[in-house]
């Protein structure tokens, strides 16, 4: 019979692993560009960037179109939590000032499925989106952030 | 099925907007035909899209000893983006505004942009000037801004600062890294010898100005944008004595709500005319969004002052020595609307102290 100490680190280990495995469960968030976009990998602070419009050429100048979900769906509330790190509100409000500012021509355009989204990455040079991994397909190429793809321990927009 | 949802969504901003255009066509007569353009705008990529926003203020304004307090239309602002195509666009900002017995409208800013690349973008026509932070960040946009009014260093018509310019820019982002630095460099007409106007219809001697900014909007930092900037003319007064003008800006801003801060710092010397001197002008803004259910609140404290030499031969003759100390509370009870009442503890040169107050709501027509 083994004795409680040894019990209690039995338990911790399990708990543990239970959190480690829950973890590798959660959902991931893909980011996908058009097949021809000359980019792999994008550092966070990078994929921040382009989601402001801060940058708005790839390397080859080609001009990056965003696409944002449309409002209430669970990968933009989760994009807007963890890339523009803003409310609903700040998100219209920056999108509002940036066109007025004549930074941009035009916001993000609104995409309001997954279907819609992966049907315009795949036709629109230069698009970058998100969803989530299980969601991606083949025609569409998933960049890698900070070095880690979606399927990665320490990928950062899990 | 595929098609009719890759037109949705290229054009979905653009049909959201469509009603704007009703607002907008109200607000100036003089951009009548581009609105009519925008009413129709095709779904068709090949043609030009367009964008239009709408922003209003009314007004509630009370000022010592003034017996004409009351309510105030402020100005109508009409915004129009267009993409001409992948690298080309046209922006306007149209007002009107109200005065004692009509409204005067106004091209605010007319500008034909071309993006080569995120680091060469050149465009022309008529701009707020790039001079320090709020000039170029807020514009006729009085919802965008926290408070009711602009900082009196940059109020439209001021005289201490070219608010307009009408030339050149080229901008861009500099390969910097995390930095994320960017520049503007203008050239173009200077001030008119009105000098609260630009000169909208040529310039008025051959002495053109030119401009320079250096900013930073940190990578690691996105809220934080701080720059310097450098304004140089040749002014001629309406006696034809020129003037020369070199303005040296600052600023920094921190965007993110909790807290917002603004900093700005502006020092003109003008020389000419037989004298000499300097003016500085400078204004720290703080508001703090408030935490989670009271979020749609949000006070803010504004102290500024502009300081003329009694010797400095542009703006000497106006008295537009200034300080205040402004508090207000701004509520956004609507996504797309907000009320501000702000006390203003104002001095204006040599008139003496004021307790004003002012209530404003603004809002934008806008949809993302």
């Amino acid at each position: 019979m083994r004795n409680p100490p040894t019990r209690l680190c039995g338990i911790i280990a399990l708990l543990f692993a239970l959190t480690l495995a829950a973890r590798a469960q959660e959902p991931a968030i893909a980011i996908v560009v058009h097949k021809d976009a000359p980019v792999d990998n994008l550092s966070m602070e990078e994929l921040r960037s382009i989601f402001l419009a801060d940058r708005q050429f790839w390397g080859d100048r080609t001009r990056i179109s965003l696409l944002v979900r449309a409002p209430k769906s669970d990968e933009r509330t989760f994009v807007l939590d963890r890339i523009y790190q803003m409310t609903e509100a700040q998100f219209r409000q920056y999108w509002i000032a940036k066109m007025f500012r004549a930074e941009i021509p035009r916001g993000p355009k609104i995409v309001f499925s997954t279907d819609m989204t992966l049907d315009l990455v795949v036709a629109v040079p230069g698009s970058i989106s998100f969803m989530r991994a299980s969601d991606v397909s083949d025609d569409v190429k998933v960049v890698s952030i900070d070095g880690k793809r979606p399927s990665d321990d320490g990928y950062p927009l899990r | 099925m595929h098609g009719e949802r890759a037109d949705a969504a290229r054009d979905g901003i653009t049909i959201m907007t469509r009603c704007n255009c009703l607002f907008a066509a109200a607000l100036a007569m003089t951009m009548a035909p581009a609105l009519a353009a925008g009413q129709s705008a095709s779904p068709d990529a090949d043609l030009p899209a367009f964008h239009v926003m709408g922003f209003g203020d009314i007004s509630y304004i009370s000022e010592d000893g003034s017996d004409e307090d009351g309510f105030a239309i402020g100005q109508a602002v009409a915004h129009i983006s267009a993409v001409l195509g992948p690298s080309l666009g046209v922006f306007g900002e149209f007002s009107a505004t109200a005065r004692d017995s009509e409204y005067s409208t106004e091209v605010e800013r007319l500008i034909v942009k071309y993006d080569f690349s995120d680091r060469y973008k050149l465009s022309a026509g008529r701009y707020h000037t790039p001079i320090g932070y709020w000039n170029s960040a807020f514009h006729h946009g009085a919802w965008l801004q926290t408070t009711v009014a602009r900082p009196e260093m940059a109020r439209f018509g001021s005289r201490l600062m070219p608010i307009h310019f009408v030339g050149v820019l080229l901008e861009g982002n500099l390969p910097s890294g995390d930095l994320g630095l960017n520049y503007k460099v203008g050239f173009g007409n200077g001030r008119h010898s009105n000098i609260a106007r630009a000169g909208d219809a040529g310039d008025v001697n051959g002495d053109k100005a030119w401009m320079v900014q250096l900013g930073s909007r940190s990578r690691s930092y996105q809220a934080l944008d701080v720059g310097v900037g450098f304004y140089s003319d040749e002014i001629e007064l309406p006696g034809g004595a020129p003037v020369d003008e070199q303005t040296f800006s600052a600023y920094a801003a921190w965007t993110r709500e909790d807290p917002e801060v603004i900093v700005e710092f502006l020092r003109s010397g003008h020389d000419g005319a037989g004298a000499s001197g300097d003016t500085t002008a400078w204004y720290v803004q703080f508001a703090y969004r408030l935490p989670e259910r009271r979020n749609a609140w949000k006070p803010y404290l504004r102290l500024e002052s502009i300081d003329v030499d009694d010797s400095d031969p542009l703006l000497a003759p106006f008295d537009p020595d200034y300080e205040a100390g402004i508090l207000g509370l701004r509520w956004d009870f609507n996504s797309y609307a907000a009320l501000k009442g702000e006390y203003r503890n104002e001095e204006f040169g040599a008139d003496g102290r004021e307790h004003n107050f002012r209530l404003q709501l603004s809002f934008v027509l806008a949809a993302l």
